[in-house]
């Protein structure tokens, strides 16, 4: 106990070298702080656009489609496929695709038309929720479309204007037909945004002459963690290729590993400056106080009760100094997370490895992050803290007494 | 379409004003040669009713079409059959295509996109369409075989594009029966000079009053068994047309 008293009296005795360690040590704490909840929300919102919006944490497609996407490289069953793993935890959604013309006006461009069932693509991805004008498909209006925010801007084409398909058919006829806009998305990915078109299932397989068989089929992993995930699907879909997002993006993937390591680079950097500052205050502080420590030991204080109140000194800044970063870095990362950091003035449309990010950065708060980013502070400072701490600890007392 | 060698498109065989065959001049002039055979397949105005079969892996479809066409730049083809397509028309005019759908009733002007895609869902692309009638402009011509090959007396015409044109084949080579100066077969080669696609030409019979190889038949290297024949059943190269009958308001109209 007289530890702890002898520390915080000591601290107080050179109380500018204190508050500037703790606030320097501070400043650190607070920029892990924010900068892991920015780096955290910036990955799950990546995630989020990746796979929820898009890809679904699993796909499903016939062996070869994705080498080549070819009209008639189907799955067979898809829907078939589709209720049996949902009866093992994983929701699916079948999808269909194609290129063709799309002309609105005088206007036209070439798209990528995605046949959607509606109903269970809601149950897989939240693209539903991502209609910036109108509404998203509506199996009760197959003359409604949605497009991809640049091909309507492209198309010069809003909500209300009147599109034309015109494509190839499965059966080698000219597929064409009209078609109404009902809305338009949000950003998505570079490659729906430039080219997406989304009709409904049904609409698709009239238009396209394609009665059955899905290029595609989109999982949620549900419960599972993703390799669980994979191994349902591929036990499931026997003959298919089944990939995790992770596969399918592994730009992305890595990019969003590597930025976990990136945060332990910039941790790494960051506190060991601090270590450095925290070192050499604390060490400054043991040699004025060489002769104190001198008497203490004569006393017969232990060298490991010298170490400690050096350690103790060293813990209590650190103490105040996560107490300022929390109190400071925490409403702002909860800030950040609930209202984002508008970065539109600095860039238009953002997109990452073909990514598509609004231009708004969403923190996100977790308590893992926090505890990193402070447990990690504790510990390099309790690191910087060995060397003062023995250093007083192996003091000789009748050297240190005549010490000047 | 004057000067274009083959027809690697079905329009240029359809358009085209079959000459009573001349013996081959002496010595060979290849241009000369290559006015004549691209003369044997396209009048100065011309009226046809063709039939197309395309047979591919995925599907075999069959469709009859009238096309007009007038000079190099001007063609237009109305489908007649099948019943769900009746009236879709192609109008080439000069670098542009434009297809008709009565069923939307709308005209659309093809992007440089799509130039590469499936005419018709045929063999040919919307580019053959465009650059067939560019052969003589973007190629140099030279003889490459004359004499006997296979108990045939042939004459081998190679075009090689030129410096800087903007080309889909490497190299065409062009058959051609030395006696009779009709044409046999077009290889067309691509960028690696492996043959990308072949044309025959068949069935030589009367058209308009000449003979003419009637049918021509293409089948891609890579997929052996798939091909697209063309066949003419009609052809009349005493039509009076004007650029008028080729506008895009009158694409939409039947005669």
């Amino acid at each position: 106990m007289y530890t702890l008293t002898i520390a915080v009296r000591s601290l107080g005795r050179n109380k500018r070298r204190m508050v500037i360690t703790t606030l320097a040590t501070a400043l650190a704490g607070w920029i892990m702080l924010v900068y892991s909840a920015l780096l955290d929300g910036m990955v799950r919102t990546m995630e989020r656009t990746v796979v929820s919006l898009e890809l679904g944490d699993l796909q499903i497609h016939a062996e070869g489609y994705r080498r080549d996407p070819d009209l008639y490289l189907r799955i067979s069953r898809g829907e078939e496929l589709a209720d049996e793993l949902s009866k093992r935890g994983l929701l699916s959604a079948p999808r269909l695709y194609t290129f063709a013309l799309a002309a609105s006006g005088v206007s036209s461009a070439g798209a990528e038309l995605r046949g959607i069932d509606v109903e269970r693509e809601a149950r897989v991805s939240e693209i539903h929720k991502h209609v910036r004008h109108g509404s998203w498909l509506d199996t009760t209006d197959p003359r409604g479309i949605v497009l991809g925010a640049k091909l309507a801007r492209s198309m010069n084409a809003k909500v209300g204007s009147e599109v034309v398909l015109l494509g190839q058919a499965a059966d080698g006829s000219m597929a064409n037909d009209l078609y109404q806009v009902r809305g338009v998305l949000k950003t998505i990915s570079e490659r729906a945004d430039r080219s997406g078109l989304f009709l409904t299932e049904a609409a698709f397989r009239e238009l396209m002459v394609l009665p059955e068989g899905h290029h595609e089929l989109a999982l949620a992993r549900g419960k599972h963690d993703l390799n669980a995930a994979k191994s349902i699907a591929s036990s499931e879909a026997k003959g298919a290729e089944v990939m995790t997002w992770r596969e399918l993006q592994p730009a992305v993937a890595q990019m969003l590993d590597s930025s976990v390591a990136g945060r332990f680079i910039l941790m790494f950097i960051m506190y060991g400056a601090i270590s450095m500052v925290i070192l050499n205050a604390t060490l400054m502080s043991v040699f004025e106080r060489i002769r104190e420590f001198g008497v203490m030991k004569a006393i017969g204080v232990t060298p490991f009760q010298v170490g400690f109140v050096i350690f103790l000194e060293v813990m209590l800044q650190a103490l105040a100094a996560s107490a300022i970063a929390l109190a400071t870095g925490l409403p702002l990362a909860f800030y950040l997370q609930r209202h984002g950091w508008n970065l539109s003035s600095f860039a238009g449309d953002m997109s990452f490895a073909g990514i598509a990010m609004e231009p708004i950065w969403y923190a996100q708060v977790s308590v893992a992050g926090v505890a990193t980013a402070i447990g990690a502070l504790f510990a390099i400072v309790a690191l910087a803290s060995l060397y003062p701490g023995i250093k007083a600890a192996i003091i000789r007392p009748l050297e240190a007494i005549y010490h000047r | 379409m004057k000067n274009s060698l083959l027809p690697p498109f079905a329009l240029s065989l359809l358009c085209s004003a079959p000459h009573p065959a001349v013996a081959a001049p002496e010595p060979l002039d290849v241009a000369a040669l290559l006015d004549r055979i691209d003369d044997m397949w396209r009048g100065d105005a011309s009226e046809a009713v063709v039939s197309m079969t395309v047979k591919t892996a995925n599907y075999e479809r069959s469709m009859k079409m009238e096309a007009w066409s007038l000079g190099e730049e001007r063609t237009l083809i109305r489908i007649i059959e099948p019943l769900k397509e009746k009236g879709s028309a192609t109008l080439k005019s000069g670098n542009n295509i434009y297809t008709y759908l009565p069923k939307t009733d709308r005209t659309i002007r093809l992007t440089s996109g799509m130039m590469g895609g499936s005419w018709m869902g045929s063999h040919f692309t919307n580019d053959d369409l465009v650059k067939e009638s560019r052969l003589r402009q973007d190629y140099d011509a030279k003889l490459s075989f004359q004499g006997e090959r296979g108990g045939q007396n042939l004459i081998e015409i190679t075009l090689l594009p030129k410096e800087g044109a903007a080309v889909v084949w490497g190299k065409i080579v062009t058959t051609v029966d030395a006696g009779s100066l009709m044409p046999l077969e077009t290889l067309y080669y691509d960028e690696d000079m492996a043959v990308a696609r072949t044309a025959r030409f068949t069935d030589i019979g009367n058209l308009g009053g000449r003979q003419v190889p009637t049918v021509m038949t293409m089948i891609p290297s890579d997929k052996p068994k798939e091909f697209t024949r063309i066949k003419y059943e009609k052809l009349d190269l005493g039509v009076k047309l004007d650029d008028a009958f080729f506008s895009v308001n009158r694409l939409k109209r039947t005669r």
